[in-house]
């Protein structure tokens, strides 16, 4: 039914093909996962049916309370498809580098608060990079929740924030500090648990990466007893 | 003009020799000796005891293998880490005490430079998105600015030691390597149902210890029946994998690469190279792996990459030459890849 509504190919993603429609005369944005050949035939279904699954939960559970998400359309779990409202929008990765200062804090802060709204509501996104972040004047959409999930742990959500920060870095190294600290002032005011344990469980991943010098000189265990 | 190279990062002491010639490169030598544990896993002093005993060997070897004296060399790699570091200080002080003695330049590799380098020259890959994969190394990275970039990587075990650590907790190792095919794959046969496992990709970072603890929980429910034993290693070698797939492909699609590079000890399973391979059909990359020779610890790879940085001016005074264990791949400035 969906395929005869397909006007153009958005895009083949690294788990799904992206189309463009129209369903019951609004645009709409088809994304179903395909079968790969490198998965063992049993788990490429289990894959492809709890990711659609949790996908589509996450998305209307965020929609319903209020956050800028693409509203959930259709679920057909049998073609692993999602049908979702279209976003007009341009990737924040795309325009970072462009944006003036006030933009650029308004931007952050607006997403800090959407997003501690998200991690309020025990969902983490697993993805959270600028590719994934659509704005439109002042609107701040976020979009592909492919790899998003329910948690109630903290490490779920300081993960988020640590693969943005890492996004932000990597592409746009000198406007991350600006970015990052006000996306924090938007995030504290709406997150409703302990705002620090998130930020020390981010410090700490960071640690984690492999090699990081400081992790030897942080205190010892000693430090940490006497 | 030659170039030595001397490899003793881990269980493998090796020594290459490359050889540049009006703009050809050629590897004349790559002789390695590997420390193979009795029980459990390395023993980093057993290790750095069995690299002090084999090196001289192993020099001479090269040498006559590459057909020249020590002489005649240009100058003297050496992998200064990532590393353990009793076993990296063996091969330092041997490369120290050449190039001091020989008077000959003396350059510092980085190991995982190393292995990315000597896939790309195997394969004539030019910028391909890079899939490192060994024993204590798990990492996807593409080469932007001067530096090779990682994407994601482990957070906790490297792809080579979960596989080593599973097999010998369920009591099938060592030996790890059976005819060049892991124990994995060997108990992989054996099974044929699918069991869920933990999968944990965040963004494109990976974790394993999960999965690790689950599939070993599973194993003590079952013991003493084979089929089930086969059902989990295969389930968990897919998921594995899959994980290791999952973001190379995601890495593939955002820096819309052309090129799919395997590297590391791990490099040579065969599954792993099918799996890749397909995913990289899929988006009409080019995919391209390390023959065992190279892929596994060697001589040859740190000669290589010694010769390269050594044509850019990079080398290092003797005294200065300490090892860093902890030596990060996108620390490492690498001019050839300023381009990028």
């Amino acid at each position: 039914m969906v395929n005869e509504l397909l006007e153009e190919t958005l895009g083949v993603g690294a788990e799904a093909i992206i189309f463009k429609g129209v369903f019951l005369g609004r645009d709409v944005v088809v994304k179903q996962r395909i079968p790969k050949p490198y998965r063992h035939a049993m788990f490429d279904k289990i894959f492809r049916y709890s990711r659609t699954k949790t996908e589509a939960k996450v998305l209307a559970k965020l929609y319903s309370a209020g956050l800028y998400v693409p509203a959930l359309v259709l679920v057909d779990l049998v073609n692993y498809i999602i049908v979702m409202e279209y976003i007009q929008g341009v990737k924040l990765s795309e325009i970072i580098n462009e944006l003036d200062e006030e933009k650029l804090r308004k931007y952050a802060y607006t997403l800090g608060l959407q997003v501690g709204i998200m991690h309020s509501l025990n969902i983490y996104h697993g993805d959270l990079t600028l590719s994934n972040i659509l704005v439109e004047e002042d609107k701040v959409y976020i979009i592909d929740f492919g790899l998003a999930g329910f948690s109630n742990d903290v490490e779920e959500y300081a993960i988020d924030l640590h693969l943005l920060k890492r996004n932000l870095l990597a592409i746009a190294p000198d406007k991350t500090e600006v970015f990052f600290k006000e996306f924090l002032e938007g995030y504290k005011r709406n997150y409703r648990r302990d705002y620090n344990e998130v930020i020390e469980r981010l410090e700490e991943i960071r640690l984690r990466g492999r090699y990081v010098e400081e992790r030897l000189k942080r205190k010892t265990s000693r430090d940490k007893y006497v | 003009m030659y170039v030595l190279g001397i490899e003793s990062t881990s269980h493998t002491f090796g020594i290459g020799v490359v050889e540049y010639c009006e703009n050809n490169i050629r590897i004349l030598a790559n002789v390695n000796d590997q420390y193979v544990p009795l029980k459990g896993g390395i023993h980093p002093r057993e290790a750095a005891i069995h690299h002090t005993r084999v090196a001289p060997e192993v020099l001479l070897k090269a040498l006559s293998r590459a057909g020249i004296s020590l002489e005649e060399l240009e100058a003297i790699a050496v992998a200064l880490g990532p590393g353990l570091g009793p076993c990296l200080r063996v091969g330092a002080s041997l490369a120290r005490f050449l190039a001091s003695y020989y008077d000959k330049p003396l350059v510092p590799v980085n190991h995982a430079v190393a292995h990315i380098e000597i896939g790309k020259y195997i394969n004539r890959f030019e910028d391909p998105v890079i899939l490192y994969v060994s024993g204590g190394n798990t990492l996807v990275a593409i080469q932007r600015k001067g530096k090779y970039r990682v994407l994601g990587e482990t957070l906790d075990l490297p792809l080579g030691n979960l596989l080593d650590t599973f097999v010998r907790e369920i009591g099938l190792a060592p030996p790890y390597l059976v005819n060049g095919k892991h124990q994995i794959d060997v108990c992989a046969e054996w099974g044929r149902d699918f069991i869920t496992l933990p999968y944990t990709v965040k963004g494109s970072d990976l974790s394993f210890s999960g999965l690790l603890t689950a599939a070993l929980e599973l194993v003590e429910k079952y013991r003493g029946d084979k089929e089930r034993l086969g059902d989990i290693c295969l389930s968990f070698r897919e998921t594995v994998f899959n994980m290791l797939v999952e973001v190379t492909e995601r890495a593939l699609v955002l820096a819309n690469k052309r090129e799919v590079l395997l590297v590391g000890g791990v490099a040579s399973n065969k599954i792993l190279q099918e799996k890749l391979s397909a995913m990289t059909k899929l988006h009409n990359a080019r995919f391209g792996s390390t023959p065992s020779e190279y892929a596994g610890d060697n001589g040859a790879m740190i000669a290589y990459t010694g010769l390269l940085l050594y044509m850019h001016g990079i080398t290092v005074e003797p005294d200065k030459a300490f090892i860093k264990q902890r030596w990060r791949l996108d620390e490492v400035e690498l001019p050839w890849l300023m381009n990028y």
